[in-house]
C-alpha cells in the first residue's frame, strides 16, 4: 500500500544501471537472502540453490536495463528463480527429499520456530508438485498476495488459490496429528 | 485456525541467510562479470548514430549522382535525335533539288527540239 514511498534501493539500481558495481554489490546483497531461500525450498539442497542463485544473480546482469525499480527487481528474481527452479525440477523428474533430513538450513532457526512445525513443513514441500511449491513458497516466505503469485508465476488466478487451499488443508492435516502442541490447543 | 496455521507457515518459512562463504563468491563473481561485460548501450549511441549519419549522407550523395547521370543522358540523347532529324531535312532536300533539276532539263531539252523542228520548215 505504500508503494509510493521512496525506496532507497531505487537509487542504488539506477546506479547499478549505470555501470556502478558498488551499486550493484548493495542489490545482489540486498536480494540473495530471498532468492537463495525460494531455490533451497524449491530444490532441497545447498549446493542446488547455491548454484541457482549464482545463475539468477548472472541474468540479471545482462537485463539490468530492463529493470526500472527496486519492485521491478524483486518480482523479476522471485519470476526467475521460481522458473528455473520449477524447469530444474520438471527435469529432474523426482528431486531427492531424503537429504532435506540432512539440510539443518532449510527453515529460519530463529528462536520462535516450531522443530514440529518444520517436520510437516518439510513433508509438506515433499509432496507439492514444483508450481504448487513454488506458490507455497511465494505465499509464506515472501508475503505475495494470489494475485502478485499468479503474474509471478505466469498462472491463472484460479489455479494459485487452488494450490493454496490445497497446501493449507495438508498441513491442517499434518498438525491436526496426535502431537503434542495439537493437545494444547485442544486443552484451551 | 486457519490463521493460525498459516502465521506458523509464515514464521516457519522465513527467508535464511546462505552461507557467508558463498555470499562473497555470489558477491566477487556478479562484480567481476559486469566488469567483463561490454557496454551495449555506449556502442548504439556513440557509433550507430555516426553511422546512421553516414549511411543518410552516402544515400543522399548518390540520388543526387544518379539525378545528375540522367539529365546528362537525356540531353545528349535529345541532341542526337536532333542531329538526326537535321540530317533527314537536308538529305530531303538534296533529292528535291535533284529531281527538279531533271525536270528542268526534260522541259528544257523538249523546248528545243521543237524550235529545230520550227525553223526547219
Amino acid at each position: 500500500m505504500n508503494d509510493a514511498a521512496a525506496d532507497p534501493l531505487d537509487d542504488e539500481l539506477a546506479k547499478a544501471r549505470s555501470g556502478d558495481r558498488a551499486a550493484l554489490g548493495v542489490l545482489v546483497q540486498a536480494h540473495q537472502r530471498s532468492v537463495y531461500s525460494l531455490a533451497l525450498r524449491m530444490l532441497g539442497t545447498r549446493d542446488l540453490a547455491e548454484d541457482l542463485t549464482q545463475e539468477v544473480f548472472m541474468q540479471l546482469n545482462g537485463n539490468l536495463r530492463s529493470i526500472d525499480s527496486n519492485k521491478h527487481l524483486r518480482f523479476w528474481l522471485r519470476q526467475v528463480a521460481s522458473n528455473r527452479a520449477i524447469d530444474q525440477l520438471r527435469r529432474r523428474a523426482r528431486l531427492q527429499w531424503t537429504s532435506l533430513e540432512e539440510e539443518t538450513q532449510l527453515f529460519s532457526d530463529e528462536e520462535d520456530s516450531d522443530p514440529l512445525l518444520q517436520r510437516h513443513m518439510r513433508a509438506l514441500l515433499a509432496e507439492l508438485s514444483p508450481p504448487a511449491r513454488a506458490v507455497l513458497l511465494l505465499r509464506y516466505q515472501e508475503d505475495l498476495d494470489p494475485q502478485d503469485i499468479a503474474r509471478t508465476l505466469d498462472m491463472p488466478l484460479n489455479t494459485v488459490k487452488s494450490h493454496l487451499k490445497r497446501s493449507l488443508e495438508s498441513m491442517r492435516e499434518k498438525t491436526a496429528g496426535p502431537l503434542p502442541v495439537r493437545c494444547e490447543d485442544n486443552s484451551t | 485456525m486457519s490463521n493460525d496455521i498459516e502465521s506458523r507457515m509464515r514464521a516457519a518459512l522465513r527467508p535464511v541467510a546462505p552461507r557467508e562463504e558463498f555470499s562473497q563468491t555470489l558477491l566477487a563473481r556478479t562484480l567481476i562479470e559486469t566488469a567483463a561485460r561490454p557496454k551495449p548501450r555506449g556502442f548504439t549511441a556513440a557509433r550507430l548514430r555516426p553511422m546512421a549519419w553516414w549511411l543518410t549522407a552516402s544515400l543522399a550523395a548518390s540520388l543526387v549522382l544518379a539525378v545528375g547521370v540522367h539529365q546528362h543522358l537525356e540531353q545528349q540523347r535529345l541532341q542526337q535525335s536532333g542531329l538526326e532529324a537535321r540530317r533527314e531535312v537536308l538529305k530531303a532536300l538534296r533529292v528535291t533539288s535533284q529531281k527538279l533539276n531533271l525536270a528542268y532539263e526534260a522541259v528544257k531539252s523538249q523546248s528545243t527540239s521543237l524550235d529545230d523542228e520550227k525553223s526547219g520548215v
